[in-house]
């Protein structure tokens, strides 16, 4: 209804005759038009935020499906108990690996690998396309390579599956480029939320991961699919966290020094990981397209040879790493445990099995933390965290020097737990993790896994690494003669005489600076009276300002075709800290350091 | 493998006015989606919580087969398929308990007791292993946590007092004697009057903790009741010859039956307190004569072990000034030599009570510098103890 500026009532108001007859009513399809003409026509981002909701709903929906499936499907390959019978250990993955390789092959070729990068490669080369029949083959292969005791996980597929959810359904609407672009990480979000039961970390993944960046434009979306997602998988699956913690205690400031034992380990650990990675992946992947049918099943093969004496590497292994939280395995087991899970996990992931690899670094994060708490008890034994806090640190350690994600860590370690006591043992072992996996390992893991693909995709850590040059590092001090409103040209210009390359300035107010024609003022000076000021002289403005702190790129885009450009005082407007220019500009990004790639 | 998909060529961009459609259909396509999920999901559940079941069931049987190894991987199976089930993690912690994997069983039973600090069953389970573990003040606040905790079973009050029980064995066993006796006597209070089986436990105990008074007393409600109970009658014999009240111990000792009398413990009583009686003076109808020869045979065996435990300690009792405990008293004995003599023990029936209270200290100095003396010198040793306890 059309209403006046002021908001208040309608402009011309309407008033029916008495005498009139009452219209009919509208028919029912007539109005079912104009609510859903209503319903539709909203505004493009409220749409959008409830296509968020609709996307979390699926999203959740699939996911529940695939980890019902991947449940199932192990029961029936590998049996109920947690040690499997000889045959089916080994069999199990073999068979299934041929089948998932012939499947990943002849009939879904885009289902190779976790799924991470694939979604990603969506948003910044397939303007967010990603085909639906990648989220059937993904269901269909993850869940029988998982199933049949694949060292890999559920999460990252289920991030792919629910982007291509999300991309179905923004394709199916028609959506504009941008946010078809915008509504796969979306989905990915709501589909790793609903894996991982944990909300925040996923949507903190998938801006570190699979954007790259701090969009505020799909922080809303992906916030409100994540948590529509996790909802709905609750509804289906229960609200308990991924794993049980027993309680625990995390006494003062000297026992954080035990955990840093672990960021070290984790941060070695997952650099191991991620050169074997470096390593063996390009020339697995070199090998003849015939080998490509076997790999899957060697690794399968391998994977049940280890499970024989050791089942309990096969699988995601969330049941195992709840047993490590309980302190259930002496230190040598949780070593060895860690050990053959990084190899079982570099066999599955390498030979391009389709799956995860999230639930085995915190698999094997966990062992490690454990197996690094039980001996730090054995030369400690007064120390308050239990095996299971270390190998509750160790998740979050390992998750990020391996994934490089250190604030999704962090957070995961919080939200699988549903306990906040262990914040600062992670965030120490956290960061040592990644200081050591960054140091010696500059391209992180889905760059990597890219560029072996042959594409180049951003990442956060990327841009956070990359040189932000400041406005202060490219203005000049001098270079400027500020001048008044009240000032006389003759002074001016005999200011401007003196430094003839100097910008002339003039602040008309606090924030406010014009730019003073020179040539108009050395005109006007020598017949000027002394009453005749600086606003009678050419200038233009007002000049747009800059702060010391803002970007060069920021000053890039508001420089235009100005010259030269006023920085002021945040504090202080009406001081002026100096001025900068294009060349000054260009100057500075000539300097800076390159960045190694 | 790049996984980069190209979209296709026939995408012509935006289209609004098929939104309404496709939202209806996406609608539609929702509510089959979930009927679906919740059908497999129904059934999901259903088959493993039949799994669960079963494997637990598995476990229970192995567990009472005696097989808790056995038990432990069917349990762990268990809790796979139902993970937060409280009751199949309290089984497998008594497994892992059962296993001696008490530090495996730890974990979970804390993490039983964060969510129900009163249960009386996981905190007995807890004061077991922490027993086991020899951590006394855990034990103590475990053990403590069980006695007031809950218990579900028909008979909540017995199995409190079956841990008080337990819970006083450990502390005995511990040596906390200190720590113990209040524990004896709260489960002495608890215990009913006419409960003679409970009572005679508690008399064990009392006896343990060197109760001997209430033990006595205890025993002797016993025996109100039956007057033939052989192990409240060795008890109550016990007791009175801990007390030194030496002729009701062998009243009570001989109204056993030979076999229970042979009983090492109730063996070494009884004919300790045949030799005790044997050379008190203190009992009555003796003459002067055998009081004074009594006492001065106390007074020769004392200073006979005085020289005994001397040599022993590689010191000499005759040292200016004497030091120890055990030289004064020999000074004494042998500086009163003639005033205690028979005739003067004899004649002046005053001194007796100093030669045997003198007698008496040498004992215990010897006792407390070689160790508790056996034969005659342990039955004057007693007879001494049984005299201070009476002038007290």
């Amino acid at each position: 209804m059309p209403e006046s500026p002021e908001g208040a009532a309608p402009a011309v108001p309407v008033t029916e005759p008495a005498s009139e007859p009452t219209p009919a009513p509208p028919p029912v399809r007539s109005r079912w038009e104009t609510w859903t003409h209503e319903v539709f026509t909203m505004r493009e981002d409220r749409f959008f935020l409830l296509l968020a909701v609709l996307i979390g709903i699926f999203s959740g929906l699939a996911v529940v499906c695939f980890r019902l499936a991947i449940e199932w499907t192990q029961i029936e390959l590998l049996g109920s108990s947690l040690v499997p019978s000889f045959p089916r250990v080994v069999l199990a993955p073999t068979i299934a690996g041929l089948v998932v390789a012939v499947l990943a092959l002849r009939v879904f070729p885009a289902v190779r690998g976790s799924g991470v990068n694939q979604t990603k490669s969506a948003v910044y080369i397939s303007n967010g396309y990603v085909p639906f029949v990648t989220v059937i083959g993904k269901f269909i292969t993850c869940a029988l390579a998982i199933g049949s005791g694949q060292s890999l996980g559920p999460e990252d597929p289920s991030l792919q599956m629910g982007a291509g959810i999300a991309s179905l359904i923004g394709r199916r609407l028609r959506l504009s480029q941008d946010r078809l672009r915008l509504i796969a990480p979306v989905g990915a979000a709501a589909g790793l939320a609903a894996a991982f039961n944990a909300p925040i970390s996923a949507v903190l993944f998938v801006i570190e991961e699979v954007i790259g960046q701090w969009s505020a434009g799909a922080l809303g979306a992906i916030v409100l699919a994540a948590v529509s997602s996790v909802v709905t998988m609750r509804y289906f699956l229960g609200a308990d966290s991924l794993f049980r913690v027993p309680p625990f205690r995390v006494a003062g400031a000297f026992e954080m020094l035990d955990y840093v034992a672990l960021g070290i380990a984790g941060g070695f650990a997952s650099l191991l990981l991620l050169k074997s990675i470096v390593y063996a992946r390009p020339k697995l992947m070199a090998l003849p397209r015939w080998t490509h049918y076997l790999q899957p099943a060697a690794a399968g093969l391998l994977i049940g040879t280890i499970g024989i004496r050791f089942p309990q590497v096969m699988g995601a292994g969330y049941a195992i790493v709840d047993q490590a939280m309980h302190g259930q395995f002496t230190w040598k087991i949780l070593l060895i445990l860690a050990v053959l899970k990084l190899l079982a996990t570099g066999f599955s992931f390498l030979s391009g099995t389709p799956g995860g690899t999230f639930a085995p670094t915190l698999f094997i994060g966990a062992m490690l933390g454990g197996a690094v708490g039980s001996i730090e008890h054995h030369f400690i034994p007064t120390l308050t965290g239990t095996v299971g806090t270390f190998a509750l640190v160790g998740i979050g350690t390992l998750f990020a020097g391996f994934l490089r994600t250190p604030i999704t860590s962090v957070f995961m370690v919080i939200e699988l737990s549903g306990n906040y006591t262990a914040i600062l043992p992670v965030i120490i072992s956290t960061m040592i993790a990644y200081g050591i996996s960054r140091a010696y390992q500059k391209v992180p893991l889905f760059d990597l896994l890219a560029r072996q693909d042959g594409t180049v995709l951003p990442s956060l850590e990327e841009r956070r690494e990359m040189m932000s040059l400041a406005v202060e590092d490219a203005m000049r001090t001098d270079m400027v003669v500020q001048c008044e409103p009240g000032e006389t040209i003759t002074d001016i210009a005999k200011r401007a005489e003196a430094q003839p390359e100097f910008a002339l300035l003039l602040r008309m107010r606090p924030g406010e600076w014009w730019l003073l024609d020179r040539e108009d003022v050395m005109r006007l000076a020598p017949d000027a009276s002394p009453t005749v000021t600086a606003i009678r002289a050419k200038s233009r403005g007002p000049v747009p300002y800059l702060f010391p702190d803002q970007t060069l790129s920021e000053a890039l885009a508001v420089m235009a075709d100005w010259p030269v450009l006023p920085v002021a005082n945040r504090a202080n407007l009406a001081k002026l800290e100096g001025i900068l220019t294009l060349a000054d500009t260009l100057m500075a990004f000539r300097k800076a350091p390159k960045e190694e790639m | 493998m790049s996984g980069v998909v190209q979209a296709p060529m026939r995408y012509t961009g935006p289209r609004p006015n098929s939104r309404e459609v496709v939202l209806v259909l996406c609608v539609l396509t929702l509510i089959l989606l979930f009927s679906f999920t919740a059908f497999i999901s129904r059934q999901y559940h259903k088959k493993i919580h039949t799994l669960a079941d079963e494997w637990f069931a598995a476990g229970e049987e192995r567990f009472q087969a005696g097989d808790p190894n056995g038990a432990l991987t069917d349990y762990q199976n268990a809790l796979v398929y139902s993970p937060n089930n409280t009751k199949f993690q309290f089984h497998l912690a008594t497994a892992l308990a059962e296993a001696r994997h008490y530090d495996q069983a730890r974990p979970y039973l804390l993490a039983l007791l964060s969510e129900s600090p009163g249960s009386g069953e996981v905190n007995l389970q807890l004061a077991r292993i922490a027993a086991q573990n020899n951590s006394l003040p855990d034990a103590e606040r475990f053990y403590q946590g069980a006695i007031y905790g809950e218990w579900a079973g028909d008979d909540p009050i017995g199995m409190r007092w079956q841990i008080r029980r337990e819970f006083c064995d450990f502390l005995i066993s511990k040596g906390a004697i200190n720590q113990a006796i209040p524990a004896v006597i709260d489960l002495a209070e608890n215990t009913p009057d006419g409960d003679a089986a409970r009572l005679k436990v508690v008399g064990q105990l009392l006896l343990r903790t060197q109760q001997w008074s209430r033990a006595q007393q205890v025993y002797r409600s016993v025996l109100s009741s039956d007057r033939r109970d052989e192990e409240a009658i060795a008890g109550a014999g016990l007791a009175a010859f801990e007390l030194g009240e030496f002729a009701d111990a062998l009243d009570d000792f001989n109204r056993l039956s030979p076999e229970r009398r042979a009983q090492p413990e109730i063996a070494r009583a009884y004919e300790m307190a045949h030799r005790s009686l044997a050379m008190s003076p203190y009992l009555g109808g003796l003459s002067e004569q055998v009081r004074a020869q009594r006492a001065e045979n106390a007074l020769s065996l004392a200073q006979a072990r005085a020289q005994s435990c001397a040599r022993q300690l590689g010191i000499s009792l005759l040292e200016t000034p004497p030091r120890t405990e055990l030289q004064i008293t020999y000074a004494t004995a042998q500086t009163m030599g003639d005033n205690w003599n028979l005739r003067n023990l004899r004649d002046f029936p005053d001194r007796l009570e100093a030669a045997m209270q003198t007698a008496f200290s040498i004992e215990n100095a010897a006792a407390k510098e070689c160790g508790e003396p056996q034969g005659d010198d342990r039955a004057l040793w007693l007879l001494g103890r049984s005299r201070n306890m009476v002038n007290r």
